[in-house]
């Protein structure tokens, strides 16, 4: 309980410090606010125009992509805005920073991953929890089940995120390189805009088993609609929790790689 | 010349040095077509024809526009604008060279490098996924996707640069850079033709210099524009990259003025 108390203190202090650095730039905060409200609208753009012309994409009505849509950018954001602290990893590792951090009192998979939190992802999350809960209303009502469901599978979406970013640190501190692998989890993970559902086999089996992005992006969604079977709740958790757990495995071989470069 | 070709060869070993990174660069790019080829895959599975588009029209557009892509917007004058904000341009201004050229250099080794690389790629990935594409035949029209991508790629340089350049005056010069990355995918034409947007919209696209840079020349290629339609697209991205080219000019004069070489 100690630990886990002095881990909560320290990542307040890392966010706030986060928070501070971030917002000193005020113009440049607000372009990036801009540019991430921009890509939110266009894509919605591009997701109604679709449906100017198609009234179902696999079986989903416009109402419930853009609820899957909307789910994602819900996932997606938080996940930018506790594991921002990994877009700025390499900097560490090539100039040997990172044993500033090994050298420290706390764990550093904890620093890498959580130690600076970006505010302009919290603003983002307004409208879309507000976007969500309208269109939940939407949609037949908020019933206790479905909210439920849909909450403790978002939370499984999360750990399949957190077991990305950490892959991602594992392979910066074997190879220094960082910045394109996590663009191209970016790019895996923007497969689910849509539901995954709508993707033929075999993509559609390797994006729920094999690269688990179905279960993190369709899967809160699907259940909050109730078009998910108990099983594939079951199969969920299970991918979450083993994918979990090798991502941190991964991690800890890839520290006894570490070289301290530069250092 | 000849110092220009040595920054050529230059690049090109720079990018051999980071070969991981540059292998990884290139699984990015794969990865980001087959997001939006799949996409498209799947919108096409229950029509024949959707937005005035068969799937081979569609597919073809998609794939392609990964070979247009780094050909017109494969570039490094992101660099310039950090070089001024760090101060290491003066290394660049006391030595017997045009910036601009050096840059233009540096692109071209870009450029080159990346497109050998696509075309590879696109290979493989027709081979692999067999999807039915259009092969344009017509000397005409490939005459006419020649200028457009050759005009495509003038605006993109200079607008690239235009960007760097706001570096004399501000520090922030990612801000914007992310902006304008926003705005071409979108208005560019990356993720889809711009045509199938509300008539409102694919006005406003055709009054910003971005459709030049992906729909334009992959609209011109699909033979879906008449001779005079085509003429009159190069002429209106002639005047665009014209008038950047004088912008940049203009800034880049300006800001050598107001550069203060800090940080070095």
């Amino acid at each position: 309980m100690k630990t886990v108390r002095k881990y909560f203190i320290l990542w307040g202090k890392l966010t706030a410090n986060s928070f501070l650095s971030i917002l000193a730039s005020r113009f440049g905060a607000s372009i990036f606010l801009l540019g991430k409200t921009l890509r939110f609208l266009f894509f919605f753009v591009f997701l109604l125009t679709i449906f100017t012309k198609i009234s179902f994409i696999a079986t989903y009505s416009v109402a419930q992509a853009v609820f899957f849509f909307l789910t994602f950018n819900l996932i997606d954001t938080t996940t930018q805005l506790f594991f921002r602290e990994v877009y700025r990893f390499r900097q560490l590792v090539v100039t040997g920073d990172f044993d500033l951090v090994l050298t420290k009192p706390m764990n550093p998979l904890f620093r890498a991953l959580v130690g600076g939190a970006d505010p302009l992802d919290l603003l983002m999350l307004i409208p879309y929890i507000g976007l969500l809960i309208y269109l939940s209303l939407q949609l037949g009502g908020i019933q206790f089940w479905s909210v439920t469901l849909y909450l403790i599978l978002i939370l499984n979406g999360f750990l399949i995120a957190a077991g990305f970013h950490i892959l991602v640190l594992a392979l910066a501190v074997v190879t220094t390189e960082i910045d394109h692998t996590i663009m191209i989890y970016r790019d895996l993970t923007s497969m689910g805009r849509v539901p995954i559902d709508i993707y033929r086999e075999p993509l559609r089996g390797i994006l729920t088993f094999i690269i688990p992005i179905g279960i993190m992006m369709t899967f809160p969604a699907k259940a909050f609609l109730g078009l998910l079977s108990p099983t594939s709740m079951l199969l969920a958790f299970i991918v979450g929790l083993v994918f979990f757990i090798l991502s941190v495995r991964i991690w800890r071989f890839a520290l006894t790689q570490y070289s301290s470069a530069s250092s | 010349m000849k110092k220009y070709f040595q920054i050529i060869k230059g690049t090109w070993a720079e990018y051999m040095v980071y070969r991981l990174s540059f292998v990884l660069w290139r699984v990015r790019i794969v990865m980001q077509l087959l997001v939006t080829y799949f996409l498209w895959w799947a919108i096409f599975s229950q029509h024949e024809t959707l937005f005035g588009y068969t799937q081979s029209m569609m597919l073809t557009y998609i794939l392609l526009s990964a070979v247009v892509r780094p050909f017109v917007m494969g570039t490094r004058t992101q660099e310039v604008g950090m070089m001024i904000n760090d101060g290491s341009l003066s290394n660049y201004l006391t030595r017997p060279i045009n910036l601009f050229r050096l840059f233009w250099s540096r692109d071209i080794a870009d450029k080159s490098l990346n497109i050998i690389f696509a075309i590879g790629e696109i290979a493989i990935l027709i081979l692999l996924l067999k999807p039915s594409i259009i092969l344009q035949a017509n000397i005409t029209v490939l005459l006419f996707t020649f200028l457009a991508l050759v005009i495509g790629v003038v605006l993109f340089f200079y607008f690239s640069m235009l960007l760097s350049l706001l570096g004399f005056w501000t520090s922030e010069i990612w801000g914007p850079r992310f902006l304008s990355f926003i705005l071409v995918e979108f208005f560019g034409g990356m993720l889809f033709p711009l045509d199938i947007l509300p008539e409102s919209l694919f006005r406003v696209s055709t009054l910003l210099p971005f459709s030049y840079f992906i729909y334009f020349p992959l609209k011109v290629y699909l033979g879906q524009l008449s001779v005079i339609s085509m003429i009159s697209g190069l002429g209106v991205g002639l005047v665009w990259a014209l008038g950047l080219k004088l912008l940049t000019e203009l800034l880049w004069r300006r800001g050598l003025m107001v550069y203060s070489s800090e940080g070095k």
